[in-house]
């Protein structure tokens, strides 16, 4: 079994790997980011970067998570469960722009850190959400 | 007793505005933070309103050096969603238009990391021998900035004389080779710039996500190209160059041998160009819901496309960038870490930033 094909297991999710658009994908709401993060830098993979995507016409907003491990691409996907994730900051310095760029764009607050300066410039009000403002 | 000095976001140094906030003891610098985002344009959002077709034209105004790479990048996504096969002409020809476009950059980098040492005749040198390059990216494609040469399913306009290409590329190859690679690896006046200066540790650069020759110099030998081969990659013949000393020299050296691949490829690509159609030919595509990535290695780094398309509806819901100098300006922070205030313009400058791209 390759390095790649354990992963679900090492993080105790039931979901297995699909090929989709280019990357290997796994979705799960059971996928703890911590974990996944620790997991990454054990194996030296590398952060690429995190999408937060908000599904048409509902207020669900899902997260994914991209690390190149060995030249491959993994995407995790996760949903945003009450507009809170963890930081992944402490174990991941590469996340700290775009946590900080998706507490801008979406308004979702990551858990055990903070975020100043803003990126964006959007004034100086934390946490508002760019995608709703008029 | 330490002090800040604040450089930028209007600054000589900087090619576009970012803000470093330089913590300094004496002349020496002690930390730094960075500051970016003046430049937000909001196109991953405007994205959201355009459809397949005008989607490209956005995103080749993401940067106005690697334009190209952003168009090859979001038709890469969308033809993931799709699932169609590029014909094989289209796939070299985005492979020659995306080393044209490398070694434009990393040409166009030397001149600037000349003018920042103090040695502005390379400066000139490395902009004459820029022109040659963009004289061919123009007979090309008609145009010296935004090239319009990529499309979902192919490419829009043909190589018709690859032997004139091919003249041009030893042109170009035998003024870098013979005058700019020589002079920056080996004269004086530039190694006492750059050997030791603004080092980044393979940890640091694997900490931040390093990307391109940033990574490669401190020791990381990662390249799309050779890791997820795109467009005709997996059929060409070239090394990718890595350096472990982490310093400003590493990086130079590493874009310097880049160039010198890059003629490689070009070289191999124009003789091995197959016949064949330039584009799938289809004029309408019917988006059914999906996701696609695409990753490709653009002359500061991997580019991370991420689309998603949902049913009925010509314009994605979403499209994420993640543009090289988005990784790798945060290890800044650890290069200029004990380093001479002086030396700082030419240590930022030297990962080859781009802060348009950054904040897109």
């Amino acid at each position: 079994m390759s390095a790649i094909e354990t992963i679900p297991a090492e993080l105790a999710i039931q979901e297995s790997w699909e090929e989709q658009g280019g990357s290997r994908w796994i979705a799960s709401e059971a996928i703890d980011v911590r974990k996944l993060a620790e997991l990454m830098r054990a194996r030296e993979a590398r952060f690429v970067s995190i999408t937060a995507i908000q599904i048409p016409d509902e207020e669900d907003i899902v997260m994914d998570y991209h690390w190149d491990l060995g030249g491959e691409l993994l995407t995790f996907e996760v949903p945003v469960q009450d507009k809170q994730m963890p930081s992944i900051v402490d174990l991941c310095e590469a996340a700290d722009w775009i946590e900080r760029e998706i507490h801008e764009h979406y308004a979702i607050e990551f858990i055990g850190r903070d975020y100043e300066p803003l990126l964006l410039r959007a004034g100086d009000t934390v946490g508002v959400n760019l995608r709703e403002e008029d | 007793m330490g002090y800040r000095i604040p450089m930028g976001p209007y600054h000589p140094a900087l090619e576009e505005p970012y803000k470093l906030d330089l913590v300094c003891e004496g002349e020496t610098v002690r930390g730094a933070k960075l500051n970016v985002g003046f430049n937000f344009r909001g196109i991953e959002q405007l994205a959201e309103t355009r459809n397949f077709i005008q989607i490209v034209a956005l995103m080749e105004r993401v940067c106005g050096i690697c334009s190209n790479i952003h168009t090859l990048s979001i038709c890469q996504a969308m033809e993931r969603v799709l699932d169609i096969e590029v014909p094989q002409r289209a796939l070299y020809i985005r492979t020659i238009m995306a080393e044209l476009e490398r070694l434009h950059s990393h040409v166009l980098w030397a001149g600037i990391a000349g003018k920042l040492i103090g040695f502005k005749t390379m400066f000139m040198t490395c902009f004459a021998v820029r022109e040659q390059v963009m004289d061919v990216l123009e007979a090309i494609s008609g145009n010296r900035v935004n090239y319009a040469m990529n499309r979902a399913g192919g490419v829009n306009r043909d190589i018709t004389d690859p032997g004139a290409i091919l003249k041009m590329v030893d042109a170009i190859e035998h003024s870098m080779v013979k005058s700019v690679i020589p002079i920056f690896t080996t004269s004086r006046s530039t190694l006492s710039r750059c050997a030791g200066v603004g080092v980044l540790t393979r940890e640091q650069a694997l900490a931040c996500g390093a990307v391109g020759p940033t990574a490669r110099a401190s020791g990381l030998a990662q390249d799309i190209r050779k890791s997820a081969p795109y467009a005709a990659y997996a059929e060409l013949d070239f090394e990718v160059p890595v350096e472990t000393a982490g310093d400003v020299r590493a990086r130079l050296l590493v874009r310097a041998l880049e160039i010198i691949q890059s003629c490689k490829i070009l070289r191999q690509a124009l003789e091995k160009l197959p016949a064949g159609e330039i584009h799938t030919g289809s004029e309408e595509f019917e988006f059914p819901t999906g996701r696609g990535f695409s990753r490709v290695e653009a002359p500061r780094g991997e580019v991370f496309y991420s689309v998603r398309w949902d049913e009925d509806n010509y314009n994605p819901t979403r499209v994420h960038v993640r543009t090289p100098t988005y990784a790798n300006m945060p290890t800044v922070r650890y290069m200029v870490q004990g380093a001479r205030l002086a030396d700082v313009p030419l240590i930022q400058a030297s990962i080859d930033p781009c802060y348009s791209c950054t904040d897109r």
